[in-house]
């Protein structure tokens, strides 16, 4: 049987754009073979390891798994579009370089893109909930500790949080001075 | 394997154009990872993003009805959703799955290790299916059976009751790994009831052991435990996933911890 092809038309990083697909190319493919965005990894390739995830329509999803075709009227978001006019590091990125949650950066780029919808969530997650919004990503290099507390000194700066921001101590827990005592 | 792709714009359109060589593309957390042999070997899929009415969740009389597409993710965040399904949506660890993977397609793919069976199973949870042109009203579980004898069926909607006792388990190595076994007991008007998934076995009913914890509500654990160790109708083997004897161990234990911990009792 022939193979099938259909014109595909959404917003990737605020572009509209206008693609030819096999009808049974993944959204991982169009985004990498045809406009050359690699920050959209191919991992595992089956959903496991969230190295491809990208922001469709404001939620996270696993781009390997997800046909491009489905891409239809959507608005995708991957790491090329967080970045500045000049290339400059969006704060989700900086708080993943500044914290040491990158070695040898294959997982980063899915990592920050659910990051990047939690930090925008407005919402105060708990140590838990953060974890396990963060659990579709596999990284096998850092053991999660420091991408933890990239994630939570983000989401705490977008809530205005500061100071307990700052608070966060290296195995992502904050730790709250102890309180004066009484004279 | 598929080189063509069918949009459905309604259940009727996609069901009509169903054969034996096209399979149902829900979430696509199954199918395009090639999860089943239907998928691999079919050469259409037809997708049902777009049809229309299947992803509501809509509470009716003393029973909730969410439709086939709706995702785990909007299952998770439903404040008309049961807790007993949430937390069975939850076991699918990955929220970046969990925006994709359907009920309607995690009750399709007929998983050993399925997610939401074992639950929807438990309480009996009626599914609205549109075959040969009409709407049937089927348990899960005879959806099941017919599934194997019959695939030209498509899910509408799942019905689930609002208020029921139910407790669920999971074991995996991790939170992304293929379970090993999920079980879930639920109390229902004639007592417990008792089903689970076990890994490279099959979706199973639990019958012998829920007639044991029917007749004796005090059964001991060791009973239970010696009763699924001797059990020739249980198919398990020796496996990747753990030793035989592991897996009926596991059985006969989680089955005592679901009927105790439904009972109140301290395990």
């Amino acid at each position: 049987m022939a193979k099938q092809y259909k014109v595909v038309h959404c917003t990737v990083n605020g572009k509209e754009i206008e693609q030819i697909v096999d009808v049974r190319s993944s959204l991982t493919d169009m985004l990498r073979n045809d406009l050359h965005l690699t920050s959209v990894k191919k991992g595992c390739e089956v959903g496991e390891c969230g190295a491809c995830t990208v922001i469709i329509n404001g939620e996270g999803f696993n781009s390997c798994i997800y046909l491009a075709v489905w891409a239809e009227g959507k608005e995708i978001w991957t790491l090329e579009g967080l970045t500045g006019p000049g290339g400059e590091l969006s704060d989700i990125q900086q708080a993943f370089v500044d914290e040491g949650a990158i070695q040898c950066g294959f997982c980063t780029p899915g990592f920050i893109m659910t990051s990047w919808e939690i930090v925008n969530s407005g919402k105060e997650y708990t140590d838990d909930e953060l974890r396990k919004a963060l659990s579709g990503h596999l990284c096998r290099c850092t053991g999660y500790e420091n991408i933890f507390r990239a994630v939570k000194k983000t989401m705490l700066r977008h809530l205005g949080k500061f100071e307990e921001a700052e608070l966060v101590n290296s195995q992502g827990i904050t730790e709250y001075p102890e309180p004066m005592p009484f004279k | 394997m598929a080189t063509q792709l069918l949009m459905a714009k309604s259940p009727e359109e996609a069901i009509g154009a169903k054969n034996a060589s096209a399979v149902f593309i829900a979430g696509g957390t199954e199918v395009n990872r090639l999860g089943s042999d239907a998928a691999a070997a079919a050469d259409t899929l037809i997708s049902l993003k777009k049809c229309a009415g299947l992803n509501e969740i809509e509470e009716a009389g003393d029973m909730v009805r969410i439709g086939a597409m709706c995702t785990f993710q909007q299952i998770v965040e439903s404040q008309k959703t049961p807790a007993y399904l949430k937390e069975a949506a939850l076991f699918m660890a990955s929220r970046t799955k969990r925006n994709m993977a359907t009920i309607g397609g995690n009750i399709a793919a007929l998983r050993d290790d399925s997610y939401l069976l074992p639950v929807l199973f438990a309480v009996h949870a009626e599914l609205e299916v549109l075959k040969a042109g009409r709407t049937e009203s089927m348990t899960a579980y005879s959806y099941m059976e017919s599934a194997e004898a019959d695939g030209d069926m498509l899910i509408t909607a799942v019905c689930v009751p609002k208020n029921m006792k139910v407790v669920s388990k999971r074991y995996a190595n991790t939170a992304q790994s293929h379970a090993v076994l999920t079980m879930s007991a639920a109390m229902t008007g004639e007592g417990i009831s008792l089903y689970g998934a076990v890994k490279n076995v099959g979706l199973l009913y639990f019958c012998d052991l829920e007639k044991a914890f029917r007749e004796n509500p005090d059964i001991s654990e060791d009973e239970i435990i010696e009763m699924v160790r001797v059990c020739t109708g249980l198919e398990t083997a020796d496996d990747m996933f753990g030793s035989d004897d592991y897996k009926r161990y596991l059985i006969g234990v989680t089955a005592f911890g679901l009927h105790s911990k439904l009972a109140g009792k301290e395990v």
